[in-house]
């Protein structure tokens, strides 16, 4: 499967994303994550090293018409092999990378590079059973413009309350205009049945899964250590693996 | 004074800035809050109500639509396209990312 993880800060995006990356490495399964934020979290939740510098700085030149591209020889199979970091369970996570105090100027480069080499992960051969989970940036701006082209899923995360179901609102109606994904509204943090009943109020639509508030969450991301590390039976991790096995049958039939 | 308040999503910018601008307001300040975030919710904070902060008119995508009159000048579309919140705050969003949006970024 081909997730994008989307919604609002704070959401629980990253969690969600690396434990479902973990759970489906464990599986057998080459798991490929994408982290795509400016401000990156998907290796802590997963439990790999946060890279210096960004991976794909020298993985993009300018050309003599002003446009980026790719370096000569750099497809997604090799920019995977070289510049992705190894995470644990043989999961293999591709960072955009942080600016740092210069600002975003001197990481075009990179950026521009993650961006091409997302787009050609969609249609390549060697990446077609591999399953992809992408942690985007909060806020609808990457769905909008395009950054998860290989998603048949995205996961819309949104907490019990009202900015994070407008975010939502929002980011799963640009995702359906694309319309080239499912669009799964998942609640989190949340506290009990009327919980999920008044976010489902607030969307105008079902939810696809609710995850429970968990102590043990927020003790794995103060601690920076993956939940499925921390506390792997925690009710939040046995949640995450529940919608995993549904999203496992809500994939079944359409392929 | 002009404050301008950054962060990791979920951190509580947007609370801590509508409690600022509030609190400023209340104790006689003109106070102008300016939403910045391309997604923005500000006006929840600020006490415009959820569904109402969800219709707010943005300057960009007001002035792209060229439907409503205004001075070209800060001043002219602060009127123009402004809110009024709670307290006499007038709060200003900037633009709002709403719908799919090809090419360039």
């Amino acid at each position: 499967m081909r997730v994008a993880v989307v919604g609002k800060g704070g959401a629980g995006k990253s969690v969600i994303a690396g434990t479902l990356a973990r759970l489906l490495a464990r599986r057998g399964r080459r798991v490929l994550a994408l982290d795509s934020d400016l401000m990156p979290g998907l290796a802590y939740s997963l439990g790999a090293d946060p890279p210096a510098m960004p991976p794909l700085l020298d993985a993009a030149e300018k050309g003599e018409d002003g446009r980026w591209r790719l370096k000569k020889g750099i497809g997604p199979v090799r920019a995977v092999r070289r510049y992705a970091t190894p995470a644990p369970d043989g999961v293999l996570l591709l960072q955009l990378g942080k600016p740092a105090a210069d600002g975003l100027p001197p990481i075009m480069g990179s950026l521009n590079a993650f961006y091409k080499v997302v787009h050609r992960i969609r249609g390549a051969d060697a990446f077609r059973d591999w399953d992809i989970v992408a942690d985007l940036p909060a806020g609808p701006r990457q769905t909008a413009f395009d950054w998860a082209p290989y998603a048949d899923v995205f996961l819309v995360v949104v907490e019990p309350m009202w900015k994070s179901a407008l975010t939502a609102r929002r980011v799963a109606r640009i995702a359906r205009a694309q319309g080239r994904a499912m669009v799964l509204p998942v609640a989190n943090k949340v506290t009990g049945g009327a919980d999920s009943q008044r976010v489902e109020e607030m969307l105008g639509e079902p939810l696809f899964a609710s995850l429970p508030a968990d102590e043990a969450v927020a003790e794995a991301d103060r601690l920076g250590v993956p939940l499925i590390d921390r506390a792997p039976s925690s009710p939040a991790a046995r949640a995450i693996e529940a919608m995993l096995e549904a999203l496992g049958r809500e994939q079944t039939p359409a392929r | 004074m002009k404050i301008a308040v950054a962060g990791k999503g979920g951190s509580g910018k947007t609370t801590v800035s509508g409690t600022l601008a509030r609190a400023l307001a209340r104790s006689g300040h003109s106070v102008l809050a300016l939403d910045a975030d391309a997604n923005p919710m500000l006006g929840i904070s600020l006490g415009v109500g959820p569904e109402e902060t969800d219709r707010l008119l943005a300057v960009r995508q007001g002035v792209d639509a060229g439907e409503t009159p205004h001075e070209p000048t800060t001043e002219g579309m602060v009127e123009a396209f402004g809110t009024r919140a709670p307290d006499g705050i007038r709060l200003v969003v900037a633009s709002r990312i709403d719908s799919v949006a090809p090419g360039c970024q």
